[in-house]
């Protein structure tokens, strides 16, 4: 493993103050707002109460910002020439991938582990597996969103279109369960939108598929969900990568 | 710089290159054959769309051809690439904005197994005192100098410089070509392409000129020079016999290539020997004169009507 292309890397993210206000602070202070600080924070959810519930959430929205982030970036930079700087050494283009991963991966813990530690602090209550597991969900889950933001930007080959598609994850997270408790026809259309499996997914060591309304849905369409997003993303982002290489 | 070897630097045989374009295919590069030897300093000379830096991507293992192949020391590109023989200096972009000059070179550098160490290939690109500036705010010429130093990292046999001064103002073109002759004199065999006709008389001791995805042209600088307009020889003629002598040679060399202002008759011909010896032997001139032609002008006449964007103001 090359620690110091990965320690580079990180650093880069780390000193660039306005792209970890977003993946890291803001998140932690919606949880404190529409979590810690509700009347209903100490509600039972599942197997524990409604502020782990919405803690598992904004941890969800933090990293899929992070990924999102980092997947873009990613596909901007080798399209802006860099890709050719570094075709003039031996590093392989699987080792290349395998690094961004893990430094999005890195970067997609901050959050998690901020808003957990707010959790603990602010009395979010939950088994050990809920804990645990959600947390892992939460992280291995915001890879799909990594392949989002690359296939954005192999697309549009802006920072410009990075951001948007970052924007445009608050539009996919008010639609995915994440911010308010949806119902009716809203919840039926929002099961169809990217971020809702996700979340789902990762809410269910504590929630075991109840929502708040009491209705309890099948594993399977959160997971069917995440595989067809997942598949959609990475079909796109292939194609145009197939493309940028025909042009080259 | 590991050994010199008997195997030519560069080989490159009836290379193709073609790029689909919506419903089209472009050929970029029709049937390019190149041998360069180790220690050769070589322009790559040609307008816009000759094929240049697709030729150069092909060498350097970033595209394969369509057709034909590219070996480098005997070894396909990719191979060379991995063991640091093969280097170079990109066009513009191709940097991370948000690193310091010395953590570009870390990072790069990180991605071979073994490098010259990063002070030095700083300080011989002339970056020591701007190593910890971030590359957002180096100039164009500093950023071409830090991927000068990147180049310098393997320590490679060949240094392929793709435009190196495109968008640089003469200062920093100068100053770029003063860190390289300091590199070239160290006896490493360098590929250049570049719009810029003084720089490769300047700094090259062989031009290839490409134009339509072909080599039009060559050799030395002296002969492209002479190959396109030949060479201008002028005389005094004697008073007495002008209108006769000037006949003389225009039915010899004809209509266009002889001109007369006063009694100083000036030939062009590719064969400037035949025309002193005429002059001075038959004709009676006095006061001869030979004058290679201006490389401009050899380049406008070989690649047809369009010239190089040698005075372009880019940037």
């Amino acid at each position: 493993m090359n620690t110091t292309f990965v320690g580079l890397e990180l650093r880069r993210v780390f000193r660039d103050y306005v792209t970890m206000f977003f993946i890291a602070v803001l998140p932690g202070f919606f949880y404190m707002i529409f979590g810690a600080a509700q009347d209903f924070a100490g509600e039972r959810a599942g197997s524990g109460n409604v502020t782990m519930y919405i803690m598992i959430s904004m941890a969800a929205y933090g990293a899929v910002t992070a990924t999102t982030g980092i997947g873009g970036m990613a596909a901007v930079e080798r399209m802006q020439g860099w890709g050719r700087q570094l075709g003039l050494t031996p590093l392989r283009d699987a080792t290349y991938v395998a690094m961004k991963a893990m430094v999005a991966f890195a970067v997609a813990a901050i959050p998690v582990a901020l808003i957990y530690v707010l959790g603990v602090v602010t009395g979010a209550e939950g088994t050990a597996a809920a804990w645990a597991l959600s947390a892992v969900l939460v992280l291995v889950g915001a890879a799909v969103f990594a392949v989002y933001g690359l296939a954005v930007g192999l697309a549009f080959r802006t920072e410009a279109a990075v951001s948007a598609a970052s924007g445009l994850l608050v539009i996919m997270a008010f639609l995915g369960n994440i911010f308010i408790p949806l119902s009716g026809t809203l919840l039926t259309v929002a099961k169809f939108t990217p971020l809702y499996g996700y979340v789902a997914l990762a809410r269910y060591p504590l929630t075991e598929g109840f929502g708040v309304d009491g209705v309890q849905e099948p594993l399977w369409q959160a997971v069917a969900n995440v595989v067809v997003w997942a598949g959609i993303f990475g079909a796109v982002a292939t194609a145009l990568v197939r493309r940028g290489r025909e042009r080259q | 710089m590991k050994t010199h070897s008997p195997l030519p630097a560069v080989d490159v045989r009836r290379l193709e290159k073609t790029f689909r374009a919506g419903p089209d295919r472009i050929a970029a590069v029709r049937g390019v054959d190149l041998r360069i030897e180790a220690g050769e300093v070589v322009a790559l000379l040609g307008p816009n769309g000759a094929g240049k830096t697709t030729t150069l991507d092909i060498v350097l293992g970033l595209t394969r051809p369509t057709a034909g192949s590219a070996e480098v020391f005997g070894q396909a590109p990719r191979v060379a690439v991995n063991a640091g023989r093969i280097s170079a200096v990109l066009q513009s972009g191709g940097l991370l904005r948000d690193l310091s000059v010395r953590e570009t070179v870390q990072m790069v550098a990180s991605c071979f197994d073994r490098t010259r160490p990063v002070e030095e290939v700083i300080a011989r690109a002339g970056l020591s005192p701007l190593a910890t500036r971030k590359v957002s705010k180096c100039s164009g010429g500093e950023q071409q100098r830090l991927r000068f130093a990147l180049a310098l990292l393997p320590d490679p046999d060949l240094l392929i410089l793709d435009e190196p001064t495109a968008g640089m103002d003469v200062g920093a073109r100068r100053e770029f070509w003063d860190t390289m002759h300091a590199d070239a004199a160290r006896g490493r065999t360098i590929v250049f392409a570049t719009h810029y006709l003084e720089e490769a008389d300047a700094f090259a001791r062989r031009i290839v000129l490409m134009a339509g995805g072909c080599v039009v042209a060559d050799g030395s600088t002296a002969d492209i020079r002479a190959r396109a307009t030949g060479r201008t020889v002028s005389a005094d003629l004697p008073d007495q016999d002008t209108a006769h002598a000037v006949e003389t040679l225009r039915r010899v060399h004809g209509e266009g290539a002889v001109e007369l202002s006063g009694r100083r008759v000036s030939v062009r011909s590719v064969d400037s020997d035949a025309v002193a010896r005429a002059l001075l032997v038959d004709l009676g001139g006095t006061d001869l004169e030979i004058v290679t032609g201006s490389l401009e002008s050899a380049f406008l006449a070989i690649t047809g009507a369009e010239g190089p964007e040698a005075e372009r103001t880019s940037g």
